[in-house]
């Protein structure tokens, strides 16, 4: 579970605001700390500035005790209550005093020149002071000023900067959901183009979406899956249809027969001919729709192949024992010429290979011969089915391995395959990752096997 | 021997016990898994056959009951003839499987073995009329005359003498001589007994292999 919304608007929304946060933050930060300083030094200025007037104002004066005698006028001179002033005697004792807050006599260290140092506390100050020598006697002026007020305006300073941050991440956030609903604008479009794509529409395509670069790619990736969407349901849609029309021949036949029995009482014999009759064709029907099915499974993706190290010589052997009597009775010789070794599943080799041995036995020239012949073609090993005899006619090639085409067009041959003999074939070499081809010409027809080696 | 068939397909249960009651069976049908149960728990039978797909109790639930108590052979029936289906027959304990549509006679075979119980006996010597077949010398004679058959032939008439009287279907017998297990689209087991019968049968009466039209061949001394 990813802690982002799920809503892509919503997000950069939130990054936008984040990204506001962080730089007002530092900002903020920055211009709130340079403030801080210059007041602080600038306070610092004054408390030295006015400890230095009162070196000159002592200096000026006849005595102390003058001084002591006229408060008012120190109080005037600093004009607020946030000034502190001391005149210390050699003992630390006030000379002079304006300390609206009655904070405690300063104990401060000895030094030449004027002295800063802050001071904590209840109420937190800042001092400036000097120790001066005045008609030999030894006096502290210290200055000072609370800090109350400082504080208090850095806090109200602060609070500003907070609002202001909390206002702009609100703002950028509302401004980066609008502006990225607009920006989204185009994957919105790009799914209603892809959503109003249903079976009955899939020759259209995705369009609109060129202007953006990004969608432009994922325009055209949907767009060559729908091609091939649609190229694949053609192909279900065509092969659904040809099933159809092949099942209304024995259909028909079975339908024919029957009916035309029933139309009067017949003999045992006959009816026992119309029965066996009627077998022949539901076996037509049953093996026709076990191809279907080996079929339907072999296109699924976890299609199961048991692999077996197979000695090539005695696979084709005991296929030549299962053709022989057919092979003798046409005067065709078979000849295994297979040497080697092959991963694949015995049973479909076997099943690809009786397909592809029985249409040459079927289609070889009378008194030739059927060679089945292995050889390496780089990193792939091929098992070739050869047979002389009349060449295929180049416009059935392309389509040879498609299902329910014949080269024939008046089909029922005894023992037909159902015109998806090759088509299994080629099912049962894409299934070990290889392929199939056909060679044919004058000097007859070859089928190649290809079967790639595994690493 | 007792069959009981549980198939809800009302042809399909009919034809099966006209079929098997045709062969000498007794048979019980019931049309629905619940039924079956019934039945089961009622009586005793020899062998169960079992549609899969049934109303009420499925085939797996009814097999599991039967597994509880009985250990009485079990051959399933189904139209889904996909790995896991068989597989998951034969692991709640069900003893063979076929896939729908069978032909009758691979049917019959599969019930005359599991009722046979136990191994076939592995015969070293059949006779039919005058007829022999020697499995160890490997030797073949009618009327006392020798004779000369390749190994696949040999393999042929052994099957059929050995399966007397059994109707073997084209695909058994494919299966069986040559391990072809698929169905082959070709005449080759027609080739291959007409070629046997010209060395066994057309010199000498009676004629004991007989084509069963529409089911396939099987091996007998004529009526």
């Amino acid at each position: 579970m990813t802690p982002w919304p799920r809503a892509l608007s919503l997000r950069l929304a939130l990054m936008f605001a984040l990204v506001s946060v962080l730089l007002l933050g530092a900002l903020g930060l920055y211009l709130y700390q340079s403030l801080a300083r210059e007041i602080a030094w600038r306070d610092d200025e004054a408390l030295v500035g006015r400890v230095e007037r009162m070196r000159a104002l002592i200096g000026d004066s006849d005595s102390i005790e003058a001084l002591r005698q006229r408060p008012q006028l120190y109080a005037n001179m600093l004009g607020n209550r946030e000034s502190l002033l001391w005149v210390l005697d050699g003992a630390g004792r006030p000379l002079i005093e304006v300390n609206p807050e009655h904070l405690p006599v300063p104990v401060l260290p000895q030094g030449t020149g004027v002295q800063l140092r802050g001071s904590a506390g209840t109420e937190p100050a800042r001092l400036a002071w000097q120790h001066v020598m005045h008609e030999g006697q030894s006096l502290t002026l210290v200055a000072g000023k609370l800090l109350a007020e400082r504080t208090q305006m850095l806090a109200a300073y602060r609070l500003k900067l907070w609002l202001a941050l909390g206002t702009g991440a609100l703002l950028a956030f509302g401004l980066g959901w609008a502006v990225s609903q607009r920006g989204l604008r185009p994957v919105r479009t790009l799914a209603a183009r892809a959503a109003a794509i249903d079976v009955q529409h899939l020759h259209l395509r995705v369009q609109g979406v060129e202007q953006v670069h990004e969608l432009q790619q994922l325009g055209e990736a949907l767009n060559q899956m729908l091609a091939r969407l649609e190229d694949g349901f053609g192909r279900l849609s065509r092969f659904s249809e040809d099933l159809a029309h092949e099942m209304r021949t024995p259909l028909n036949n079975l339908m024919g027969q029957t009916q035309l029995a029933l139309q009067k009482t017949r003999t045992v014999e006959d009816y026992q001919a119309l029965l066996a009759s009627s077998q022949e064709e539901y076996e037509r029907l049953a093996r026709m729709i076990d191809n279907m099915l080996f079929l339907a499974r072999a296109e699924q993706p976890d299609a199961a192949v048991r692999r077996e190290t197979l000695v090539l010589h005695d696979a084709v052997a005991q296929l030549c024992d299962y053709f022989e009597g057919m092979a003798e009775e046409r005067g065709i010789t078979l000849v295994n010429a297979a040497h080697g070794t092959l991963d694949a599943d015995p049973q479909l080799l076997r099943r690809a290979l009786a397909n592809l041995m029985a249409n040459a036995l079927r289609y070889g020239a009378p008194d030739s011969p059927v060679h089945i012949a292995c050889s390496a073609a780089g990193e792939a090993l091929e098992i070739c089915v050869a047979n002389q005899g009349a060449p295929i006619a180049p416009e059935h090639v392309p389509r040879l391995f498609d299902r329910f085409y014949r080269c024939d067009p008046a089909r029922a041959q005894p023992g037909d395959s159902g015109g998806l003999g090759l088509a299994i074939v080629r099912s049962i070499t894409q299934m070990h990752g290889g392929s199939v081809r056909v060679e044919t010409g004058d000097s007859g027809t070859r089928f190649v096997l290809v079967f790639p080696r595994r690493a | 021997m007792r069959i009981l068939v549980v198939e809800d397909e009302v042809k399909a249960a009919d034809y099966l016990r006209k079929g098997l009651g045709e062969s000498g069976y007794l048979v019980e049908v019931a049309h629905n898994g619940i039924d079956g149960q019934f039945l089961v728990q009622e009586s005793e039978f020899d062998l169960v056959i079992l549609d899969v797909m049934l109303p009420g109790l499925d085939g797996w639930q009814l097999l599991q009951i039967i597994r509880r108590k009985s250990q009485v052979p079990v051959l399933f029936l189904t139209a889904r003839d996909a790995v896991e289906d068989r597989v998951k027959g034969l692991e709640l304990g069900a003893d063979d499987y076929l896939v729908k549509p069978f032909s009758y006679a691979e049917l019959l075979a599969r019930v005359r073995t599991l009722l046979r119980r136990g191994p076939p006996r592995e015969a070293e010597q059949f006779q039919v009329a005058d007829l022999q077949l020697d499995v160890l010398r490997r030797r073949v004679t009618r009327a006392g005359e020798r004779i000369v058959l390749t190994n696949k032939e040999f393999a042929l008439l052994q099957l059929l003498m050995s399966r007397r009287g059994e109707v073997l279907s084209r695909t058994q017998i494919a299966s069986q001589v040559w391990q072809m297990n698929f169905d082959s689209d070709t005449n080759v087991v027609d080739v291959a007994i007409r070629r046997l019968r010209a060395k066994v049968d057309d010199p000498f009466a009676p004629k004991l292999i007989q084509t069963v039209r529409g089911m396939g061949y099987t091996l007998e001394v004529p009526e």
